[in-house]
């Protein structure tokens, strides 16, 4: 069974000009992990809200765990569990009481409830902290509580939404591996990220959006095939004309005053000879999926946005 | 039974484990609906005592219901806790009822002392059970309404402003802490509209206190019950709930 099956799903918000989300389709085998990549307002937190049913669609059908998502929201609501963008815990309550009482809330009896408390706590390394209140914490810290509070439940669908927002690498990575815990378990997830290599290290499928819109979408294979070449260059702007990398391959304007030029290995030579010079500072290295997401969505960057995420 | 236990836990989170950590919430609460009732009894010498009490009551409640529109809106838009609840089992009028719950909790000592004071005012043992009633009708009604207020806010900021708006129109306006005599004839209909003129006139009935001959006490109890049906209606099928 397919845990979201989206088909030709848009969103227009009440007064907004543009559509937040335009003829989105997607899916979402069981048991997979797909990721939403896309630049702020592109429209993946509005897609993560409507398979979520916080949020009504203006059109288009999507299915999650097999139920209809406007007219079974409730069936959803049992099988799901989110972690919202920018969400914070209650300043006074502590660790332990967000996930205990959150899991007694989803049903749980308190000894099951105590015990899976008390091993995510022990997963995400909160437990030393699990007696102090949420206000006297880190913002990591803040940040695990509500990951753990959606990873403790018996859903079957996680809408993890930049769940990594804030964590230190090492938190990242605390968090990297109880999502593939859940993986492993059967759980299936559809994540938002702007990190690109949390989306390498935990994707089965990634989907890029731009301006509401599924710009591509494939395994990171088939991403990074994206780019026929399989080298990057990033040379310093300065004073250099684009028309002259052009010949080596297809350039693209980073917006940090820095070009990147994607190539092949017998081209580097005469690039960075051509940079060298000209005196300006210039890195080689292999194509990577960051490289896949600002070739694809680069030439917006600078445009208006979307609106809404 | 889910929905009772998930209120209770709800109400448990967000009143019991807050209180415990901030006792002094408590005393700040509990002192606000004395406020008029002090001024009252002082300019007038203690003759509208009986008023006082029973608009203090009757606007604590209020109070409460709105606070609960408060709390509503701030942990939707600031800590997003009501997007986590959406997308759970949860139904909003648990959610409703959970939050609703916590602030009756916050209310408790000011809301004894209160009550008490209408008893020692007169009232006999037998019309104990009017008082609760009263109170609970109050309670549920201004809550649901707070609920439906504060999920078509969209800024804490309008909460805020919305909420002291329905403050004066439903319990400083209507003859709440006033005999309803004093109003111009043309104006009672529009007194009489009101769920908390008739929830400041049983409680003045409790007290033994000479209640309008136009008004009973089932004609009171009849507006308080349909409040409270039309306001929980309104806050199942109103409010916003799930986005659109």
């Amino acid at each position: 069974m397919l845990a979201i099956e989206a088909a030709g799903v848009s969103k227009i918000y009440k007064g907004a000009r543009q559509a937040a989300l335009s003829d989105v389709s997607l899916q979402i085998e069981e048991g997979k992990i797909l990721t939403l990549l896309g630049r702020n307002g592109a429209g993946k937190t509005t897609f993560v809200r409507i398979c979520a049913t916080q949020l009504m669609p203006s059109a288009g059908s999507i299915n999650v765990l097999g139920y209809d998502v406007v007219r079974h929201a409730k069936q959803i609501r049992d099988l799901i569990s989110v972690v919202p963008q920018e969400g914070r815990p209650l300043r006074a309550l502590t660790s332990w009481d967000h996930i205990y009482n959150w899991l007694q809330i989803r049903g749980e009896g308190k000894q099951t409830a105590k015990a899976k408390t008390e091993d995510i706590l022990r997963k995400l390394e909160l437990y030393e902290a699990r007696d102090r209140p949420a206000m006297n914490l880190s913002g990591g810290m803040k940040q695990k509580i509500l990951v753990a509070m959606a990873m403790a439940t018996d859903a079957q669908l996680l809408f993890l939404d930049e769940p990594t927002i804030g964590l230190d690498p090492v938190s990242r990575r605390q968090v990297w591996s109880a999502i593939k815990d859940w993986k492993a378990k059967g759980g299936s997830i559809l994540l938002t990220t702007h990190y690109m290599d949390e989306a390498e290290m935990l994707s089965d499928y990634i989907v890029i959006i731009d301006r509401g819109a599924v710009i591509s979408h494939g395994t990171i294979q088939e991403l990074r095939r994206v780019i026929p070449q399989n080298i990057r260059i990033d040379i310093a702007r300065d004073g250099l004309d684009i028309d002259a990398l052009k010949p080596y391959g297809s350039v693209v304007d980073t917006g940090a005053g820095m070009l990147r030029v994607f190539t092949f290995e017998s081209a580097v030579r005469e690039v960075s000879e051509l940079a060298l010079r000209k005196n300006l500072a210039f890195t080689v290295s292999p194509v990577t999926l960051d490289d896949v997401f600002v070739y694809l969505v680069g030439g917006s960057i600078g445009e208006n946005q979307n609106g809404r995420d | 039974m889910l929905p009772v236990r998930q209120a209770f836990l709800i109400a448990y989170m967000t009143g019991v484990l807050w209180l415990r950590r901030n006792p002094m919430s408590l005393v700040f609460t509990a002192i606000s609906p004395f406020s008029l009732l002090f001024v009252l009894f002082i300019i007038s010498n203690g003759q509208y005592v009986d008023f006082a009490v029973a608009g203090s009551l009757v606007m604590a409640l209020v109070g409460y219901g709105l606070a609960l529109g408060q709390d509503i809106s701030f942990y939707k838009t600031e800590y997003k806790v009501q997007d986590v609840f959406v997308a759970s089992p949860v139904s909003p009028l648990t959610y409703m009822m959970g939050l609703a719950l916590s602030e009756l909790l916050f209310g408790l000592p000011a809301l004894i002392v209160l009550a008490s004071l209408v008893v020692l005012s007169g009232a006999s043992i037998f019309s104990i059970p009017l008082l609760a009633a009263t109170i609970l009708l109050i309670w549920g009604s201004m809550s649901a309404m707070g609920f439906f207020l504060s999920s078509h806010m969209l800024h804490m900021r309008n909460a805020t402003q919305v909420i002291s708006f329905v403050n004066v129109i439903l319990a400083i306006l209507p003859p709440v802490f006033y005999s309803i005599d004093r109003m111009p004839d043309i104006l009672r209909p529009l007194a009489y509209a009101m769920p908390t003129t008739h929830a400041s006139l049983i409680l003045q009935y409790v007290m033994n206190d000479k209640t309008p001959e136009e008004w009973s006490l089932v004609f009171g109890f009849g507006v308080l019950i349909a409040y409270l049906i039309g306001f929980v209606a309104l806050a199942k099928t109103k409010a916003i709930w799930r986005e659109s």
